[in-house]
């Protein structure tokens, strides 16, 4: 089980201009979750994968997916 | 959950990361004062104080490790500080302590006829070094998730 989890946090982040903090304030998570989850060294949970998604307004599938 | 909260939550976790690490260290200097305690001396009242001392400081210790500490915070600030990412870290780093302190209880008893420790000294030996790695452990997954280290 060597799947890698990638993300567009950052780029969706960027586009609208938030920072950690302000995307963190917005989810309801601390700036640390963000970050870690940004950078790819900690895997989100569902919960925090589906408020991340819903605070861009785009799928789970659009903001994550398996590397390769 | 405000930005207040977050930003408190943040200041709090970077001080929880550079604190424990203190904690730990200062945790290993006080075994000095136990383990200095000579075996034909250790019924003076003195001793009994020492001892005591570190069962009520590695009781707080474990308690700050199993609850992330900053009880006097509001629940917001609580739940941010032991967010998703600082639960995962702390079940790594206790499970990395738990490891240590089996590691230690296998060596004394494997060393039992070679050394003479008392059965106070060995269950000293183990929980403290439980309960360090697990601090440092933490420590360590703190500072690079929050961008320190």
């Amino acid at each position: 089980m060597g799947d890698v989890l990638i993300n567009a946090l950052r780029d969706y982040r960027d586009a609208r201009g938030w920072t950690q903090a302000d995307l963190a304030e917005i989810v309801g998570v601390s700036r640390k979750t963000i970050n870690t989850v940004e950078n790819g060294i900690f895997v989100p949970s569902t919960v925090i994968a589906l408020k991340l998604a819903a605070a861009f307004g785009v799928s789970v599938e659009e903001l994550f997916s398996l590397e390769g | 959950m405000t930005r207040s909260d977050i930003e408190t939550a943040e200041r709090l976790g970077r001080k929880r990361a550079r604190m424990w690490p203190v904690l730990a260290f200062l945790f290993v200097a006080q075994q000095g004062a136990y383990f200095s305690i000579p075996a034909d001396d250790a019924a003076r009242a003195v001793d009994h104080v020492r001892v005591g001392a570190w069962v009520v400081l590695s009781a707080v210790l474990l308690l700050i490790l199993a609850t992330g500490g900053f009880w006097r915070h509001s629940k917001a600030v609580r739940a941010l500080l032991n967010d998703e990412v600082s639960r995962a870290h702390r079940a790594e780093a206790m499970s990395l302590g738990f490891i240590v302190s089996m590691v230690f209880a296998l060596v004394l008893y494997a060393t039992v006829g070679l050394e003479a420790v008392s059965v106070r000294q060995a269950i000293h030996i183990i929980v403290s070094m439980g309960i360090v790695t697990a601090l440092i452990r933490f420590a360590m997954l703190e500072r690079r998730a929050l961008g320190d280290g």
